[in-house]
């Protein structure tokens, strides 16, 4: 099927995502809450786009928009445009301490809104990427609270979690880099929750939380790791090399 | 002769004390003994749409029908029937007395299609249901191709009660075109929409009607299971419905095996967890399969992936009401009501400032004025009418000058308005339009799910802006800067809350930006309703002294003995304007906090 | 009840009244509220014990759904309608009346336990509007002079 993205002729599967197409394609649309391990989230909208079908036109979100039949994208309408502004200067209210926001502000022109009441400099823009990401890792430990404006990212009852077992995961898929991560001496804290983190044998680097690795090898089946995930790699290839003589 | 006496013991009816009226009745009827020469039953029904004016009490045959009757009046109901009608309790139009509800101005005007048993029977009972014709239309289906069954809801033109005016005909057909199973039927009984009270009254009043149009729909698309999604604060509909299942399969009409067909239906009721958001399908949907009430993008639809990802289709309660009529009556007959594009008809709440409040049912393409004037009785008091908020979060505020616009899905919405479930909340001069508009700012930014930024982050911002205005801290600009957020809202939401949400801002900027004004240039609420820029002064030269603002007054700030002038208080006053609203005598005005007059 | 005296012997029954599945998920808590009349942190914890889910999962609908809480809730619950209808007939000052009269607020529970103040959407009895349901109780048209009795009287009640 073809489709014509600001007026490029572009290649794509039925049911294929438009920003996949986009990014393929060398068109730069920006997004924050889409991963491409995780995605489906659709909610930060920085990523609508306006779509013709029989000179029909609307507004559409990017990440989660299937391409079922031929039509025209616009990423840089007027309409795009201005909408992806107030999306941007929303955004920038809710999280002023936010660097890629404020980045993405700049880019697009984005005017400042004095009179829009921001949040005290938090990061965090509630796109929820973190808690679908502890989920889908089968832990569970966060979840999104509250409805409406109340809505936040927090552990049951707010205490540290029985379930986290510290992987970070949350942190790292998160786009606005909102969640704390202390790795100190031998433990990590996060969410509250203060946990010891095991040395690779071989560089002495962490290797990640006891209770992540420990997790991570029942459901393997296999024993406790001990080394990195830098280290295991070089063993694996120092090993394929040593097999076929490289 | 026998008589049946009709109590109405909807909600509303309850409230007012309807269940003691049946036990007044009974025990009369009982005191009376064996003695009686005619046979009198009582027969509890659901509700009758005019509760302001509850208990209502009818009496069958001839249709003599008793209005606010109180448990004390059951003797003389009893003693005079078949005889004189109890005059005091009558209901009466201009003074004159009115006997049954065909004379009744409220009910005259109606044409009872989905209300049709609603008052008629008791909800609790299959027999009166049966006696009705209930069920004919599912047995005369079973025998239908489901294709024929899909030609007559098409042939009807029905089209969604809930809010959007899908056409039901093709939501089936889709649905039935998929070929993966299970399907689900899915009724939406969670009636959001502040201020509309039909879905309510007709599971309370007619709960097999619904089941009847789900197992029809069922039969369509070829499922076996279904959910009825009902609001849990509506305890009375949830008991009947629970009960109308269980008579249903034992009858044979519901279950696995319908009239004996083997094709079956088995329906399973979900209680709604408190959620507005829920009134969408894939929030619904969400909700019913045990998560938290978040809609998903709907680039693909729930006939095609619905409930469990599976082709579901989500029905409103009215809508499933007309369905057996249309199977049994036929779907050109059903049209022949209505206008072209919106055929049948639509019940809608009237509520508000309006005379006679209740649910009417009435053919679509009826003008506004109509249903305020001639069957709601115009304004109370005789006040001014200002505005009727129509599709409630989603829909907008009509003004006066608009009375005469037909009520049907597409007129509506072209004026910034929406049908939505048909509640119509009727609002006098004493109402203020940007403080009406801040009340659903302030309940969707609640209600909404918190999920996508527009809506989240755009509600919290337009709630800021528009108390600042209520409160006499608006700005120059602000107006704009509410329209530009509403754009984004609209176009960049996820789901049709959002979509909707800044509808009903935006209309009340359109027909009423000189209140906006008003309130940011001026620091005034000509409604007189904003209380941080608003105070309350007697007129001397009015006031008749006749206390009734003393007594009104929560916080005892109103000073004067009887005949002669009273006074305000300005340091206890709470500008709540319940002293405003006794004064029979229009001697009380509006301030501006600081002590300017208002000039009306 | 609170929390320190409920049990899991308590608890066990409301879960058994439904098969495991999730979707059962929002009644056990509906039922759950209505009995304790609140959620119990335990009764959160058996539950994803009992529909081997996650407790997030079932704390982010908790905290979702308004008909559920996560704190007691008083011996009576107020709820005031403020549904449009009821919005434009005195809602608001009905609500000020009952803060003055218990002198709490919205989503507050008097000191004594014995009451709770709701503000909820449409109850769907607009014609009675200002309306207030006290326990399974409608009151409408709803004035504040008539607070005091109605409350004086619900503390006389007896407790079950």
């Amino acid at each position: 099927m073809l489709i014509k993205i600001d007026g490029k002729e572009c290649g794509c599967k039925h049911g294929e995502f438009i920003l996949e197409v986009a990014k393929r394609n060398g068109i730069e649309i920006p997004n924050l809450c889409h991963h491409e391990g995780l995605p489906g989230q659709g909610c930060c909208r920085v990523c609508i786009v306006e779509v013709e079908i029989n000179g029909w036109r609307n507004i559409v979100t990017a990440c989660v928009y299937p391409l079922e039949r031929e039509c025209e994208v616009f990423t840089n309408s007027p309409r795009v445009i201005k909408q992806r502004a107030m999306v941007l200067a929303l955004l920038h209210s809710l999280a002023p301490g936010s660097s890629e926001v404020s980045e993405l502000c700049e880019k697009y022109n984005v005017p400042s809104y004095r009179r829009f009441v921001k949040k005290n400099d938090t990061k965090c823009i509630l796109c929820g990427l973190c808690a679908k990401a502890c989920e889908s890792l089968g832990t569970g430990a966060i979840s999104t609270v509250n409805r409406g404006t109340g809505k936040a990212v927090t552990t049951p009852y707010g205490e540290p979690s029985y379930e986290c077992v510290g992987c970070a995961s949350c942190a790292k898929v998160c786009p606005t880099g909102a969640i704390m991560v202390e790795e100190g001496a031998g433990s990590r804290k996060i969410w509250g929750k203060k946990i010891p983190l095991l040395k690779c044998k071989k560089c002495g680097e962490p290797a990640g939380t006891y209770m992540e690795l420990r997790r991570a090898a029942e459901k393997l089946g296999e024993g406790m790791p001990e080394l990195c995930e830098a280290c295991r790699k070089k063993e694996i290839a120092e090993k394929l090399a040593s097999i076929y003589g490289y | 002769m026998n008589y049946t006496i009709l109590v109405c013991c909807g909600t509303g009816c309850i409230a007012s004390g309807s269940l003691s009226v049946v036990e007044a009745l009974q025990n009369e009827i009982n005191s009376q003994g064996a003695n009686a020469e005619v046979l009198k039953q009582i027969k509890k029904t659901g509700c009758n749409g005019f509760c302001e004016n509850g208990p209502i009490v009818k009496i069958m045959p001839g249709g003599i029908s008793y209005y606010k009757v109180k448990p004390k009046d059951a003797k003389a109901i009893i003693a005079q029937l078949g005889d004189e009608p109890v005059e005091a309790l009558l209901y009466r139009d201009k003074g004159k007395a009115v006997l049954t509800q065909k004379e009744n101005p409220f009910y005259a005007p109606q044409v009872k299609v989905a209300l049709r048993n609603i008052g008629e029977i008791d909800p609790c009972s299959l027999d009166d249901y049966l006696a009705r014709g209930g069920y004919d239309a599912l047995k005369k289906a079973i025998n239908m191709p489901p294709n024929d069954i899909i030609a007559e809801v098409e042939a009807s033109g029905l089209r969604g009660r809930g809010g959007a005016g899908f056409p039901t005909g093709r939501k089936w057909r889709t649905a039935a075109g998929y070929d993966n199973y299970p399907k689900y039927v899915v009724c939406n009984g969670d009636e959001g929409d502040p201020g509309a009270f039909m879905d309510r009254s007709i599971l309370e009043g007619d709960p097999h009607t619904v089941l009847e149009g789900m197992a029809i729909c069922a039969l369509a698309i070829g499922a076996n299971e279904g959910y009825l999604y009902i609001r849990d604060e509506y305890g009375l509909a949830l008991k009947h419905v629970e009960k109308a299942i269980c008579d249903a399969e034992a009858a044979g009409f519901l279950g696995s095996n319908i009239f004996g067909s083997g094709k079956g239906l088995n329906l399973s009721v979900v209680r709604g967890g408190g959620a507005f958001v829920c009134g969408e399908s894939t929030a619904l949907m969400a909700s019913i399969e045990g998560r938290v009430g978040e809609p998903r993008a709907k680039y693909i639809r729930s006939v095609q992936r619905g409930l469990w990802n599976m082709p579901t289709v989500l029905n409103n309660v009215e809508t499933l009401a007309n369905i057996p009529v249309i199977i049994n009556n036929g779907g050109k007959n059903f049209a022949s009501l209505g206008t072209e594009k919106s055929a049948g008809t639509k019940v809608f709440a009237l509520v508000g400032k309006v005379k006679r409040t209740g649910l009417v049912e009435v053919p679509m393409g009826c003008s506004l004025r109509h249903l305020i004037y001639d069957i709601g009785g115009g304004i109370i008091g005789g006040r001014p009418f200002k505005a009727v908020q129509t599709g409630g979060p989603s829909g907008g505020c009509i003004p006066a000058d608009m009375l005469n616009l037909p009520v049907d899905f597409d007129t509506l919405t072209s004026y910034g308005a929406m049908m939505g479930s048909g509640g119509m909340i009727i609002m006098d001069d004493r109402s203020c339009m940007v403080e009406v508009a801040r009340y659903y700012v302030n309940f969707l930014a609640g209600e909404s799910c918190g999920k996508c930024t527009p809506c989240r982050e755009g509600l919290r911002q337009m709630l800021a802006i528009l108390t600042d205005i209520c409160e006499g801290r608006g700005k120059e600009g602000d107006v704009e800067l509410l329209e530009e957020i509403s754009e984004t809202v609209l176009d960049s939401s996820l789901c049709a809350l959002g979509k909707s949400a800044p509808n009903p801002v935006i209309t009340t900027i359109k027909y009423f930006r000189g209140e906006y004004d008003a309130h940011i240039k001026e620091k005034k609420c000509p409604a007189g309703v904003c209380t941080a820029i608003t105070g309350f002064e007697i007129d001397a030269a009015k006031c008749t002294g006749c206390t009734l603002c003393k007594k009104s007054c929560p916080v005892s700030a109103i000073s004067g003995t009887a005949k002669s002038a009273h006074e305000i208080n300005k340091n206890i006053c709470i500008s709540c304007g319940a002293c405003r609203e006794a004064c029979r005598f229009e001697a009380i005005k509006t301030v501006q906090k600081g002590g300017l007059a208002n000039a009306d | 009840m609170p929390e320190q005296n409920i049990t899991y012997e308590d608890i066990t029954p409301l879960l058994l009244k439904y098969p495991k599945d999730q979707r059962h998920a929002l009644a056990i808590m509906q039922d759950m509220q209505r009995h304790f009349n609140y959620i119990p942190r335990k009764g959160l914890e058996a539950l994803a014990d009992y529909l081997g889910c996650h407790i997030s999962g079932l704390y982010s609908m908790a905290t979702f759904y308004k008909s559920l809480s996560l704190k007691p809730k008083g011996r009576h619950i107020i709820k005031v309608c403020d549904g449009t209808a009821c919005h434009i007939r005195g809602a608001v000052n009905l609500v000020s009346g009952i803060e003055r009269v218990l002198g709490i607020s919205a989503d507050e529970v008097t000191g004594d336990g014995e009451f709770s103040l709701e503000l909820v959407n449409c109850l769907g009895s607009c014609a009675l509007a200002p309306v207030m349901v006290v326990d399974d109780e409608y009151y409408g048209k709803v004035t504040t002079d008539r607070l005091p009795e109605i409350f004086d009287a619900l503390r006389g009640e007896a407790r079950p």
